[in-house]
């Protein structure tokens, strides 16, 4: 009968696309310099306070990849919903995993907590900063500047998960800015460069902003920023 | 101040100080009492002898020393006023050593900490001792009897006092053997080391005890106070959700309020807010990128089911 003649009786399009993101990200690590600086060829943004991680997207289903954490996507399920702000299938993002407080500052303290295994603490939120695969295909061969376009476009802004803003060339003044709201420390992404994984050499640097005037207690969350290799 | 626990002589060559010793302390802990879970009512602890079958006062209660099996020695008040040491009344200092040294060989393990008063007679001896300690940077160390024990001690000068803090014997300090300590296996990279001291640096400022408190103790206080007004203690607050584009819309402000200080001198180069454009992408649904390095991979313009 049928079944003879339809061996794969599934009702999707036969030809579907095998899956084709890898199944784990190698990370392109930051450069660490000294200090906040100004060139044009830079894209400046905060370096948020959170855990690395990756939103891997493909056929209506995410998979969260973070620095030491076995499974992501247990602890933060909310992320979840990024699918639906997501205008193609087949999407890796470089981003950050956060825990927002009542008042939506990062929280290292509910950050700790969601990673012993409280789900309620906290609303967990993903600032994407990079664009590794697009429509089931890798662009990290474009140039930063390109990457950061298609983000913008295909990510659009939710209340969990937003493409993280960021500013070209003025460094320092980013890191002024940085400075009055806790964040300690400024990503700088070289706009002309490739993703690659492993050290990233001039294409991202990482600058330690230091308070001008040391604040009563540290605002945001200082965690898991130690290379864990 | 309350009143002092202790009453004796700074002693050391043949100087003599008499001071007065105060708790430097006290614990900030919630008390709690313990009642009967059915009315209520507090418990009362009796001493009880088994022996009688009966509860009996504290008043005919006696310090005993097991000698031998189940064999004591009744000790008296004036027995351990009696005790032939010379510390029974007096603050007896051993040596006076470098500071770095007595933290190196245990006086960091600080048992309780006291104030010391000096008597009207010894006010003088008193503070020539405390200024001889700071300009040499000494630490006075100390042997002092207190709660029927020989303690170690460690004077210090402080504000406008001498502190005087019990330490541990060194029988008394753990070995750190048993532990897993493999500090000299770990190997640390100079990127490592740098992200390291650039963390500790951002958090440097002055260590002011007034912004620390118990928070612990002030939620649990919160919850005791809505229970004595009879609500349920709310949970940990959930209020409004917060929403991610609310920390966006703060970093934007903190960058607008740098640029607009700044601008007090010379002109400025605009910085372009590259990122703000994700905000508003929400209203304009779909934005194309439009030069042609921004073409989009070849799998994006296929439509996405």
């Amino acid at each position: 009968m049928s079944s003879e003649q339809l061996p794969l009786p599934v009702p999707s399009a036969p030809d579907e696309p095998p899956l084709r993101l890898p199944d784990r990200v190698a990370p392109m690590q930051a450069t660490l310099v000294d200090a906040p600086f100004d060139d044009a060829g830079y894209f400046f943004e905060p370096w948020w306070p959170g855990i690395r991680a990756f939103a891997l997207a493909e056929r209506g289903r995410l998979r969260l990849q973070a620095d030491g954490l076995a499974d992501a996507d247990a602890t933060f399920p909310e992320i979840g919903e990024l699918l639906g702000q997501l205008g193609e299938d087949g999407v890796a993002l470089d981003g950050t995993l956060l825990v927002l407080d009542d008042d939506g500052r990062p929280d290292s303290g509910l950050l700790r907590a969601r990673l012993d295994g409280n789900l309620d603490a906290g609303r967990p939120a993903y600032v994407a900063s990079d664009l590794l695969w697009a429509g089931g295909e890798p662009v990290t061969r474009r140039s930063f500047r390109v990457r950061r376009r298609w983000l913008e476009a295909l990510l659009t802004a939710g209340d969990r998960a937003v493409a993280g803003h960021g500013y070209v060339g003025d460094g320092t003044l980013v890191a002024e800015a940085l400075a009055t709201i806790g964040v300690d420390a400024l990503s700088a992404r070289q706009l002309s460069s490739r993703y690659r994984a492993g050290p990233a050499g001039a294409a991202w640097l990482r600058a330690p902003i230091i308070p001008a005037e040391p604040r009563p207690r540290p605002t945001l969350a200082l965690i898991l920023r130690l290379p864990l290799d | 101040m309350a009143r002092s626990m202790w009453r004796g002589a700074i002693q050391f060559g043949l100087v003599t100080i008499p001071v007065k010793l105060y708790l430097a302390t006290e614990s900030g802990g919630i008390g709690f009492n313990m009642l009967h879970k059915k009315d209520l009512s507090r418990i009362q602890m009796k001493i009880y002898c088994p022996e009688d079958d009966e509860v009996i006062p504290r008043s005919e209660t006696v310090r005993g020393y097991e000698w031998s099996k189940g064999k004591y020695v009744v000790v008296t008040e004036e027995d351990l006023e009696a005790v032939p040491l010379k510390t029974v009344r007096s603050i007896e200092i051993e040596a006076f050593v470098d500071e770095e040294e007595a933290e190196e060989k245990g006086a960091r393990f600080v048992k309780q900490a006291y104030y010391l008063e000096p008597d009207e007679i010894g006010r003088k001896a008193f503070y020539l001792l405390k200024s001889v300690l700071e300009e040499s940077g000494k630490v006075a160390i100390c042997k002092i009897v207190l709660k029927d024990r020989e303690q170690l001690a460690a004077l210090n000068p402080f504000s406008k006092t001498i502190l005087l803090q019990t330490l541990h014997w060194p029988d008394e300090i753990r070995s750190l053997e048993e532990l897993n300590l493999p500090e000299d296996e770990i190997e640390i990279k100079d990127s490592e080391r740098k992200m390291a001291e650039q963390l500790v640096a951002s958090m440097g400022g002055d260590f002011d005890p007034e912004q620390e408190h118990d928070e612990y103790r002030e939620a649990l206080m919160q919850v005791i106070e809505a229970k004595v007004a009879g609500q349920k203690p709310e949970p940990a607050k959930k209020t409004e959700p917060t929403k991610i584009g609310d920390l966006m819309a703060a970093l934007e402000a903190s960058v607008a309020a740098a640029r607009e200080s700044r601008r007090g001198g010379a002109a400025e180069k605009e910085a372009k807010p590259a990122g703000a454009k994700t905000a508003r992408a929400k209203r304009t649904t779909t934005r194309k990128a439009k030069a042609s390095e921004e073409e989009a991979p070849a799998a994006r313009r296929r439509k996405t089911a």
